[in-house]
């Protein structure tokens, strides 16, 4: 059997120049087919054996992965810091962001004036003339269309996505260059088939069990999961706020006038 | 608001730092954070710390808030030379600093020279227009001159800006009380009451402020704010169970000739002359005689 399985692995046979790290990949197999002996003619079904994952991944993978990201997102904090310009606070801003206030307390105890006060005072916020919320319509204007009509907020925009698509991309590529074509880590629960392709990237053999990913998948992990370690070393208001400003970049048809509706 | 926790605290560690016991600069922060006024005790032992280099060194960034607080405290205590130091040290660190320029500003109002605290106030204002604190002190010197109606059109200015700021609805409501316009007074609080519902201060202030312009839908609405304010208390206020008495008893007097329809229960009336005869008790019971008496005399009038 051993002979058959290895001659099926023949193009996948550790050369004597490769690193130690590709041979990673065929030691659990070649270990998984002697314990079982199959045949690899004939299985077609999916194998739900254990793989023995060589702890040098861990110690050569794993770790120094998660220590990199968290390195960079530390600079990137600092770069950030120095890089922040300082902006006025501007007078209409800051009235509006009163009169809402105002508007809010108006609302929430609104029981507890008398109902002539506060029918005054709904006047005074929602008067069609000049209420200071009436916003008449077809004049709110978009969120999106404001913020790119104002050359410093766009500015700042575009320095913050620069700081936040830079290290990501950097980093994505040498994760990709370094560590990829193996088994990295196994999620401990199971998935269904159609994650093979996002979470298996590097892995060419179709019959892994899916909880077993490549180094991508726990890029991508760090990426999301680091952001509760950031806000403990840097404090609250820390730049790896990567996942929050995806979504806003996304969520970008969020209209204001609607929000007290 | 001080916390009553907090409140203890500072006034053990007040006994503690007066008695020779360490813990100043700690004494110095609460004040610092709870924003109380005890500025004698502040300038004696900040001066301290702040004349004895070592202590000073120690204290590293903070050294110059405390400068600011002992400044502050100097001028409270009408100690202007010691303020002018502190000002001039500050000003020598941080110089062209909006908030060394407040200090300075506000050493002219402490001396007295108004007009040259305005001009150097107005001055700050053109490099930050949006500095509270620098408009405040501009109601305040306008106060401090008994220029009261000009003091009420700059906290209006203020207010039509930064209208979500009770402490200048609370600084408004008191200047139109002391200039008994009473409807504006009573707009003033309708807007505490609305930023902070229970705080029961401002409803027993509403409810004076109401029975007081009297007329008999105020006289009704004044009743249910006592009420609030009893409710609030847990009954321990007595000028509003005194206000729901007279309440009762001019809305009584307004209403005579009339049938009495919409009798809102003399309950409450009973039960509030009950809690002031109890509360008498326990506390002045010399004085109980006259509560009843008065009581008597009230119901015997309706």
């Amino acid at each position: 059997f051993l002979s058959r399985g290895v001659e099926f692995l023949s193009p996948f046979l550790p050369s004597k120049g490769t690193k130690r790290w590709q041979r990673l990949q065929i030691r659990p197999l070649l270990f998984f087919l002697s314990q079982k002996g199959l045949c690899f003619g004939g299985a077609a079904a999916s194998m739900a054996e254990d793989l023995v994952l060589d702890t040098a991944i861990r110690d050569w993978v794993l770790v120094p992965l998660s220590v990199v990201m968290v390195l960079i997102g530390v600079l990137r904090y600092f770069v950030s810091k120095l890089m922040r310009s300082h902006q006025a606070p501007d007078l209409k801003v800051v009235k509006e962001g009163q009169v809402i206030l105002r508007a809010r307390n108006l609302r929430a105890a609104s029981g507890f004036i008398p109902a002539k006060s506060f029918r005054s005072r709904k006047t005074y916020f929602t008067n069609e003339e000049n209420g200071l919320l009436h916003v008449p319509k077809g004049q709110s204007q978009n969120a999106q269309a404001q913020m790119f009509s104002d050359p410093n907020l766009a500015m700042d925009m575009m320095k913050k996505n620069l700081s936040m698509i830079i290290p990501q991309t950097l980093t994505f590529a040498w994760v990709n260059f370094f560590f990829s074509g193996f088994v990295a880590a196994k999620i401990p629960f199971p998935l269904t088939q159609r994650f093979r392709g996002m979470l298996q990237n590097g892995i060419d053999l179709s019959t892994v069990d899916v909880s077993y990913v490549s180094s991508r998948s726990w890029y991508f992990l760090n990426l999301f999961g680091l952001r509760g370690l950031f806000s403990l070393i840097l404090g609250e208001e820390n730049a790896m706020d990567d996942t929050q400003r995806m979504m806003q970049m996304s969520g970008f048809g969020f209209d204001p006038s609607r929000v007290i509706a | 608001m001080v916390r009553a926790e907090e409140a203890a605290r500072l006034d053990r560690l007040e006994s503690q730092v007066e008695n020779g016991g360490g813990g100043a600069e700690e004494y110095l922060c609460l004040v610092r954070k709870l924003k109380a006024r005890r500025s004698d005790k502040v300038l004696k032992h900040g001066l301290s710390i702040l004349n004895d280099p070592k202590a000073r060194s120690k204290l590293g960034g903070e050294e110059w808030t405390l400068y600011e607080q002992v400044a502050f405290a100097a001028m409270d205590c009408q100690q202007h030379d010691v303020a002018k130091d502190c000002i001039a040290i500050l000003s020598k660190e941080f110089p062209g600093s909006t908030r060394v320029g407040r200090l300075e500003g506000l050493l002219l109002e402490a001396k007295g020279a108004w007009a040259e605290a305005e001009k150097a106030y107005e001055r700050l204002l053109e490099d930050n227009p949006l500095d509270q604190l620098i408009h405040k002190r501009m109601v305040a010197i306008a106060k401090a001159q008994g220029d009261l109606s000009a003091a009420v059109n700059l906290l209006n200015k203020y207010l039509e800006i930064f209208m979500a700021d009770h402490d200048a609805w609370r600084e408004l409501a008191e200047i139109y009380m002391s200039l008994q316009m009473y409807k504006q007074a009573a707009f003033c609080y309708e807007e505490l009451i609305l930023s902070q519902p229970t705080v029961p201060p401002y409803h027993l202030a509403y409810a004076e402020v109401l029975y007081t312009i009297g007329g008999l839908e105020n006289l009704q609405t004044a009743k249910k704010y006592y009420a609030s304010t009893i409710t609030l208390t847990g009954g321990k206020n007595t000028r509003a169970l005194y206000g729901v008495c007279l309440c009762s008893i001019a809305i009584n007097q307004l209403t005579k000739g009339r049938n009495k329809e919409e009798k809102e229960g003399s309950n409450l009336q009973s039960l509030a002359a009950e809690a002031l005869q109890r509360d008498y008790k326990e506390r002045a019971p010399k004085k109980l005689p006259l509560v009843i008496s008065m009581l008597k005399n009230m119901k015997l009038n309706s």
